[in-house]
């Protein structure tokens, strides 16, 4: 059977592009991009995808717009913490080997297919990674109908590509540590997350960015002087969408300065 | 054997008369231009024969199933390629043709130690801002020929141009339905002239339309139309869809 795989038509027609072997004093000469904080929780709808627009290098603000949230099909969504190079890079591979699958066999990958495609693509960026410029620790969203109703799913992954699905919620970048202990206890002892409407779901995830943004300079808070949002993305078994500037400006807003 | 000349030529032109024997009795495929976009039909006795290469980008094929298969996939990874390392608006029908399938059927035909592809194969796209839908039809040898408006494959060269008379007719701009029984006239026709030996004159001669239904109605007995489109208004990246059976109900009724 011919190779369904496009990673591996790329690999036969010698179009994939491999890492650059780099020195070892290499990794040290420059400062790489990076630092971010991304966050998913489950709500009653789905999951809730959120990223802060800030790329840094080193102690610098390189650029207060990124767009680390994206949707690589209709159905899922990739957060994308580390480095921006590698980071596109990936995102974009996995959305056209998606819909290369989709149009040469006639129907969907499916997810355990979905989820290795993605491990591959970070095995795949290992020498960057281990070269200390080019690691990326994804997170990957997705809606199950599980038939009872939507089923949010999560899952997370290290630098070497192993996966790991999340129950609740998940966080990475350089601004996780700081929430990570306050998504456990609401989760626990205020109310789980699963059980939350999207409504308040968002207003928690606006909440956290806002928290880590104090805490960590590599994460951007809300400006209000020059309308830069968070991105935030719905999973939802109706599909993807992104929450529209308007209704971020209004929870923004509730939240009192 | 091969080492004279003239015995590759006989050998090229054994194997042009097999291929366009094999190809005789294919269903037709009929593609034209309508408001929102461009339409594709055809007959099926079941698997799928219309399908989507890129966002506006759409394929059919008649002849043998494994051989549409391959050349399907041939585009499709042409085009997936060409999009990792360009992007997306740099896939065009043109360069997809003249510098992928064409040259693929070309070469495959001309060695004659390989087995030809026996298919003939017709690419659409859609121009999502202007209203300018290309075709191209390419045959078996990899000669291809573009067209604006309307395109047909169909087991004879008489049959196709019979087919795209009759496509167009029409003064553009009409609605999917209006299109739809456009393509079923059209497909009727040229299923009819695909079957009939030439007169005495070499002419395919006229079809009239108590022979366009009767193909029609043959056509429904063993199998299914299958109609597809590229639509313009579509919201999504991708503009082609598969219409459900509902949406043909009508049209073909009308043939019946």
């Amino acid at each position: 059977m011919e190779s369904a795989d496009f990673l591996n038509i790329l690999k036969e027609r010698g179009q994939l592009p491999s890492a650059p072997d780099l020195p070892a004093s290499a990794a040290s000469a420059g400062e790489a991009t990076e630092g971010t904080t991304i966050l998913a929780v489950r709500c009653a709808e789905g999951v809730l995808v959120a990223g802060d627009r800030r790329a840094t290098a080193g102690h610098t603000v390189i650029h207060d717009r990124a767009d680390k949230v994206l949707s690589v099909d209709d159905r899922s969504v990739l957060a994308l913490s580390g480095s921006p190079a590698s980071a596109y890079e990936i995102a974009r591979m996995l959305e056209i080997s998606f819909q290369h699958y989709r149009r040469t066999q006639l129907q969907e990958l499916s997810l355990d297919g979905r989820l290795r495609t993605l491990s591959r693509l970070l095995r795949q960026n290992l020498p960057l990674a281990l070269q200390g410029i080019g690691a990326v620790v994804p997170i990957y969203a997705t809606c199950e109908d599980a038939g009872s109703g939507p089923e949010g799913k999560i899952f997370f992954y290290d630098v070497l590509g192993a996966t790991f699905e999340s129950v609740d919620f998940c966080t990475t970048g350089s601004g996780s540590p700081i929430i990570r202990g306050a998504l456990y206890y609401m989760n626990r002892w205020e109310r789980p997350f699963a059980e939350r409407s999207g409504g308040e779901a968002l207003e928690l995830v606006v909440k956290m960015l806002e928290t880590a943004a104090e805490y960590d300079t590599a994460t951007g808070g809300f400006k209000a002087t020059a309308a830069i949002y968070p991105q935030v993305m719905r999973v939802t078994a109706e599909g993807i969408s992104a929450v529209p500037e308007g209704e971020l400006a209004q929870v923004y807003a509730g939240l009192g300065g | 054997m091969l080492d004279e000349p003239y015995r590759w030529v006989e050998a090229i032109r054994n194997r042009r008369e097999y291929t366009e024997d094999q190809l005789a009795g294919a269903s037709p495929v009929v593609a034209l231009a309508y408001d929102d976009g461009l339409l594709l039909l055809t007959s099926t006795p079941g698997p799928r024969k219309l399908f989507e290469v890129y966002n506006q980008v759409a394929f059919a094929g008649i002849g043998h199933p494994a051989d549409i298969e391959k050349l399907r996939k041939a585009v499709i990874d042409i085009a997936h390629v060409e999009v990792f390392n360009l992007s997306a608006s740099d896939v065009s029908l043109q360069r997809l043709v003249n510098l992928g399938v064409g040259p693929l059927m070309k070469s495959a035909f001309d060695e004659i130690f390989r087995s030809p592809y026996i298919a003939r194969v017709l690419v659409a796209e859609l121009d999502p801002a202007a209203a300018a839908e290309t075709f191209y039809t390419i045959d078996p040898d990899g000669s291809f020929h573009s067209a604006a408006g309307a395109a047909a494959i169909a087991g004879s060269s008489e049959a196709a141009g019979s087919i795209q008379a009759r496509l167009r007719a029409g003064e553009g701009g009409e609605s999917l339905d209006q299109a739809l029984a456009r393509a079923l006239g059209a497909w009727g026709a040229g299923r009819v002239l695909a079957g009939r030996e030439p007169d005495e004159t070499g002419k395919p001669g006229e079809v009239d339309d108590g022979e366009v239904r009767e193909a029609v109605r043959a056509a429904l007995d063993g199998g299914r139309f299958e109609a597809a489109v590229l639509e313009r208004s579509r919201p999504t990246k991708t503009k082609f869809r598969l219409l459900g059976p509902g949406e043909l109900e009508s049209s073909v009724a009308a043939f019946e």
